[in-house]
């Protein structure tokens, strides 16, 4: 099963999964709510657990 | 008159009335009008091919450009998009299909004059998808999506691919494509070890049969063009594409064309986006696309699929359903019907019915299944005397059948395609009744009685 984590918006607090290719990539991911751009360190919250 | 989805609509239209609904009311596709329709549809077991005559494009204007949405979601549709009695859409469908992927037709070419697609020509700023009612379809939804097949040409041997994959509009002229299936990836790849852009089409609306024909099971080197002709039964037509003219071909057929380029190197982020399994794709990072061009009819209909629903499903079922039972049957002759429900997506979960001579025929036949296809997960193999059509009949087999500790097979550490809690398990249920023991026997009515009875004689 692929891995996947789970993100908080820091803008609108909405949350979203993400591919783990893109955890610690250093990558902006994009708010599907309001398309604000982050990085995951950037996250309030995060879900990784295996 | 060459087959095409306006003619596939009249035909529904006269032929199965009541599969067809035409919203008139302006919807806006990109705040969920059109998913939030079909889902209270489908919420009262209803699944109509719909025509959203008034939408708004991705711009928020409205447009000429309606959407189709649902056109697979009933096997009596599939059906008749491919000329087959719709009262036979159960198995007998399944192994026509079987039939028609072991078969093709080269397409043909014509002259841009000739071809609908060519009636309106977009290129450079003009070629924004933005002019298109792209569908958001569920809440965690990046973008609206575009959920129809790519078409790649291998640039070795000229072939071309055709595969259902999504594209997500990124602004202007930019796309996020989520090309992931192994054909597609090994033109890419081709490509980008030469750093060169990779030609891609996204073909938003067609006669049903050409979408059916891509699903077929077909080997890297054979052109799928020529195996679309197949189901469609008729040479598809093509025409020489704007972006690289008679070196890459596309359907004159169709509704709307997308052209572009993958652009070697360039990535873009895509999902989440609802997909089969009912869940969530993660975001990632997939191709970026550059669109140069988009042609379409001047009445164009543009297509979608709602996804994770019965359309989607049938999809899924349709391809796989005649070619396991072929493999099955011809390897151990006792196969009696084949069936990938809709509550497994249509590729999850895999119900054979068999004419069990002995004990240990139904996990031969479970195994050879898992054969067949990477995205079976569960393979439940049952008695000739269940309809496997019937799921009701499949799980009153299993929990009157199945002994956990002996006819639960799991097959572990194998290659899968979805992201379930399976992970990379298997399972084989061996729900038909034992042999090796006294077992109790299923009632039945005298088969006399059921044919001397006529209902209509009795009640009124």
């Amino acid at each position: 099963m692929e891995r996947i984590f789970w993100v908080k918006c820091p803008k609108c607090g909405g949350r979203f999964c993400c591919d783990y290719e893109l955890r610690h990539s250093n990558l902006k991911l994009i708010c599907p709510f309001c398309h604000e751009q982050f990085l995951d360190a950037e996250s309030p919250e995060i879900d990784e657990r295996l | 008159m060459a087959k095409d989805l306006r003619y596939f609509l009249e035909k529904v239209k006269n032929e199965l009335p009541d599969d067809y609904i035409e919203v008139t009311r302006s919807v806006d596709p990109n705040n969920f009008d059109i998913t939030a329709i079909l889902e209270h549809l489908t919420k009262q077991n209803k699944f109509p091919l719909v025509l959203f005559k008034n939408p708004k494009n991705l711009k928020g204007e409205d447009t000429e450009i309606p959407v189709v949405s649902n056109v697979f979601a009933k096997r009596e549709r599939c059906a008749l998009a491919l000329d087959w009695p719709v009262d036979q859409s159960n198995l007998p469908l399944s192994l026509e299909y079987a039939r028609l992927e072991r078969e093709i037709i080269p397409p043909v070419e014509i002259g841009k004059e000739q071809a609908p697609v060519k009636e309106i020509i977009l290129r450079g700023p003009e070629a924004d998808p933005a002019i298109l009612p792209g569908v958001r379809h569920y809440e965690m939804d990046l973008s609206p999506v575009f959920t129809m097949t790519l078409i790649m040409k291998d640039p070795d041997t000229g072939i071309y691919d055709i595969t259902f994959a999504k594209t997500f509009y990124k602004g202007s002229q930019r796309m996020g494509a989520s090309i992931h299936t192994p054909h597609l990836e090994r033109i890419v790849n081709k490509y980008k070890e030469r750093n060169e852009p990779a030609p891609v089409v996204q073909v938003l609306g067609h006669h049903p049969a050409f979408y059916l024909g891509s699903l077929a099971l077909s080997p890297y080197d054979a052109d799928d063009y020529a195996s679309v002709g197949s189901f469609l039964r008729e040479p598809l037509r093509l025409v020489e594409s704007e972006t690289w003219g008679k070196d890459f071909l596309v359907p004159a057929d169709a509704e709307i064309i997308i052209e572009g380029e993958v652009l070697p190197g360039e990535k873009e982020i895509v999902d989440p986006f609802g997909e089969v399994t009912r869940h969530y794709q993660a975001q990632c990072i997939r191709q970026a696309v550059n669109v140069t061009a988009i042609t379409r009819r001047k009445n164009a209909i543009m297509q979608d699929i709602f996804s994770g629903h019965e359309g989607h499903w049938n999809l899924g079922a349709l391809p796989k359903e005649g070619s396991v039972f072929n493999a099955v049957n011809s390897r151990y002759g006792n196969v009696k019907a084949v069936h990938l429900p809709h509550s497994g997506i249509g590729r999850l979960a895999c119900y054979i019915s068999i004419d069990k001579k002995r004990e240990g025929d139904a996990k031969i036949a479970g195994l050879a299944a898992l054969l067949e296809s990477w995205t079976f997960q569960v393979v439940v193999v049952v008695d000739d005397d269940i309809d496997v059509f019937n799921e009701k009949e499949v799980v009153w087999a299993i929990l009157t059948m199945v002994d956990p500790k002996r006819d639960i097979t799991m097959v572990e550490n194998v290659h899968t395609v979805f992201t379930t809690a399976m992970g990379h398990n298997k399972m084989i249920i061996d729900a038909t009744k034992p042999l090796d023991r006294a077992f109790p026997e299923r009632f039945r009515i005298p088969e006399s009685a059921m044919q001397r009875i006529k209902l209509d004689e009795w009640i009124k």
